[in-house]
């Protein structure tokens, strides 16, 4: 289903995947388990044969989630259980819940309240990433979420299968950052949106399936015409709704480099390949970039950032901000004035998931890369 | 004449402040804590805890939270964060407070059973001056048995890790057997003041939710020590006391509607809420909140163990339906008849528990209860007119219902 996809095909499905998945799952006999970011091992659900989902919010409207948690509750936190309590719940057998910070905490027994008869699994993520007991605690989670599947599945999983996983989920991310690497040189050979889209549908269908789609589009890329392109950088955690890439691909912006989970933070989670799984599961989870619950040192996301806006040549960077995530609003104003300091131009977007109108966004968006135009760009 | 527990209470925070303010000339050093906390480790290193959220009800109970949250923003935080940050961050800047203020920290311990949000205002803080941060981090203290002895473990090793910290920061040895002494006043205050709490059940009521929180100070930021233990000694003998001669908050016939609290108080209503819910023959006996500090220290066990075992497990980081297991005890306990529910915008790590908890308190006890939306701290989000007649079409209805 997702094995023969155009570049424009996989445009369309990333939109709304889940049509597919739900008929997918139905022709292969599988089941889903749907995750929230950030940081489950999507391999190990994918080892007990099951299809691992990372939802991602909805644009359809709110009913019930507004009932459960309030207006000021991180907008993709609420988009999220709205899609699984109104639209695609029924896809799912069951989900495994990362908690990394008050408002994923809540939502987890919030989740499992509501879905009494489904597998609801909490994958309790440290939120402290530089000591070695974070270590320890990874490689127990792992540990903790292979025997919980291992239970309610009746299933049993050896190395291999993992390995198995692991080199499918590898090859995905080697394929996006392959395609990332062409893009990032040849701004017309896609746009944005639909290079993020290959990145979004690579966490929610079957990766071994959409791997052949990807290899066959890597291959069909061409150089074309790349003049007039403004290089930018994102900076954040997820940029939705997707529309906003249109946005950045009216005003010719070429995003060459990203810190998001729906992005650059999924390809740095390639596992080492050697030794034992479980062990190159835990290592993979540290070698990821910052991530604003799970990492304390915004000086450390600051020099990430920098190193990046270098390494890319970028001209600015575009910061998007998920309305009400608190995380994110008590680090924002320190990075804000490091970057700065150091001279670089910045652009925060403010995003809701349930947002209709774009028309704010564009005006701010232009007005602020019209200003570059006069001035350094 | 023995000295009253008022009293007890002021000399015990004059002297601590006293302490904190000439803390680097003796020598010491100043630890910023959340709430909950294993502070018992700073107090067995000679480390001073101070609390940047007892400053912040501070400002907030005499009122400055509008002004001071207005601050904050221009400094570029939603006003949605919450209110002890926002007025903490506000104060850096501006130094407005109606206390004297509280000594600059020296390093920051970071608990997130209490919530995340102050593992991030601290990091705020410790940025600005450099500062290191410990987070000691306990994940959710979800409900099966095996995966609780799991995270004890890790939270153990975490305590390793903060003591070797500690030593670090402070170039001095731990004293295990000055821990074990301190672990000792804990326990003996904890027992005390869950008595002192637990007295709520007498009919009528002795204390009030307000009498707890105003007793709960001393054990928020002086456990560990034998003046906290003595304090609350003589807080429940006074309570006691008034058991004795049957005072209550209000007069036996008077107190009609014994009530819950989810969450923390409207600290700028605080006196408010109290008269007018007494002017209807309710008395807010108590919270899951207050309950947070009622530690069960085992002192058989390894006091790291019992530590990590007490902090984890605080209601804050407790599952939904563990939270409504402990409430419903309250209610049995306490023998109440009604239920306040608080929607407080500062606090994200109790409310967004809220809807949940209602749906079920509601339904096993058969209780109505009373939702309103505002924030803790900052007056902006309260709206008088709103919750008074909320309030009073409340207890219309428990009337009716009684009737």
């Amino acid at each position: 289903m997702w094995d023969n996809l155009s570049i424009k095909e996989v445009a369309e499905c990333a939109k709304d995947p889940y049509p597919s998945i739900r008929k997918w799952i139905k022709d292969n006999g599988k089941k889903a388990i749907g995750s929230t970011f950030a940081d489950v091992p999507e391999e190990v659900i994918y080892a007990f044969g099951f299809l691992p989902v990372t939802i991602m919010g909805t644009n359809k409207p709110l009913k019930k989630a507004p009932s459960h948690l309030p207006d000021n509750a991180c907008s993709l936190a609420r988009s999220n259980l709205e899609l699984v309590l109104s639209y695609e719940g029924d896809i799912f057998d069951g989900f495994v819940l990362p908690q990394v910070c008050d408002t994923t905490q809540h939502l987890s027994d919030i989740w499992r309240i509501n879905f009494p008869d489904k597998y609801v699994e909490s994958y309790l993520a440290p939120r402290q990433a530089d000591r070695p007991s974070a270590r320890y605690w990874v490689k127990e989670e792992i540990e903790r979420i292979i025997s919980s599947l291992s239970n309610w599945s009746g299933k049993k999983i050896v190395e291999e299968d993992l390995r198995e996983a692991i080199k499918i989920h590898n090859e995905n991310k080697i394929l996006l950052k392959e395609i990332y690497d062409f893009k990032r040189n040849n701004p017309s050979a896609l746009t944005n949106k639909e290079f993020f889209a290959l990145m979004k549908l690579s966490q929610q269908v079957d990766k071994a399936e959409l791997n052949q789609s990807l290899k066959k589009i890597k291959d069909s890329l061409q150089a074309g015409k790349n003049d007039g392109y403004t290089d930018v950088i994102l900076v954040g955690i997820t940029c939705d709704p997707p529309e906003i890439y249109d946005l950045f691909d009216e005003i010719n912006l070429n995003i060459v480099g990203d810190t998001l989970l729906v992005g650059t933070r999924y390809i740095q989670g390639i596992v080492p390949a050697k030794g034992n799984p479980v062990d190159a599961l835990t290592e993979r989870h540290f070698k990821r970039g910052f991530f604003s619950p799970i990492h304390d040192n915004v000086y450390k996301n600051f020099e990430e950032v920098k190193a990046l806006y270098k390494e890319t040549k970028a001209k600015a960077i575009i910061y998007v901000h998920i309305e009400f995530c608190e995380s994110q609003e008590y680090d924002l104003p320190d990075l804000k004035r490091m970057i700065k300091n150091e001279g670089i131009l910045m652009h925060t977007l403010d995003t809701e998931y349930q947002t209709l109108s774009l028309s704010h966004v564009r005006t701010r968006l232009q007005a602020f890369f019209e200003s570059l135009k006069g001035g350094s760009l | 004449m023995s000295p009253t527990s008022k009293e007890m209470s002021k000399k015990i925070t004059d002297e601590y402040m006293d302490e904190a303010f000439h803390a680097h000339e003796r020598g010491k050093l100043i630890g910023y804590s959340t709430a909950i906390s294993p502070v018992e480790l700073f107090v067995a290193h000679d480390i001073i805890p101070i609390y940047p959220e007892n400053h912040a009800v501070a400002n907030l109970t005499a009122k400055k939270g509008a002004e001071l949250c207005s601050v904050v923003e221009s400094m570029g935080y939603t006003n949605h964060l919450c209110a002890y940050a926002r007025s903490d961050l506000a104060y850096r800047k501006t130094g407005i407070t109606v206390t004297k203020g509280i000594p600059e920290p020296d390093l920051f311990l970071a608990c997130n059973a209490q919530c995340f949000t102050l593992t991030k205002w601290f990091q705020v803080l410790a940025r600005k001056g450099n500062l290191p941060v410990f987070v000691f981090d306990t994940p959710e203290h979800v409900m099966d048995s095996n995966t609780r002895k799991e995270i004890v473990k890790y939270c153990v090793l975490q305590l390793k890790e903060l003591i070797s910290f500690l030593e670090e920061v402070t170039k001095r040895k731990f004293d295990y057997d000055r821990l074990k002494e301190v672990m000792k006043y804990s326990a003996e205050s904890s027992i005390l003041y869950k008595k002192f709490l637990d007295m709520a059940q007498y009919k009528p009521s002795p204390i009030s939710i307000f009498d707890a929180l105003i007793g709960m100070a001393i054990a928020v930021y002086r456990r560990g020590t034998q003046e906290c233990v003595d304090y609350y000694q003589t807080l429940c003998d006074e309570i006691q006391a008034k058991v004795d001669q049957g005072i209550g908050v209000l007069p036996k016939e008077k107190e009609k509607y014994r009530l819950y609290w989810e969450n923390l108080p409207v600290w700028f209503k605080f006196s408010d809420h109290a008269k007018l819910l007494g002017s209807y023959g309710g008395v807010i006996l108590t919270s899951l909140y207050v309950h947070a500090w009622s530690f069960e220290f085992d002192l058989d066990k390894d006091p790291l163990v019992t530590l990590a075992e007490n902090y984890v497990s605080r209601f804050s980081n407790s599952t939904i339906e563990d939270r409504a297991d402990m409430a419903t005890e309250l209610f049995k306990k306490y023998s109440m008849n009604g239920m306040i529910m608080f929607m407080n915008r500062s606090c994200k790590a109790v409310s967004f528990a809220v809807p949940t908890l209602k749906e079920i308190l509601t339904k096993r006890t058969g209780i109505p209860a009373l939702v309103f939306e505002s924030d803790m701290g900052d007056q902006r989000f309260y709206s008088e007119t709103q919750i008074r007649t909320r309030i009073e079409a409340y207890f219309e209805t428990l009337d009716r219902l009684q009737a």
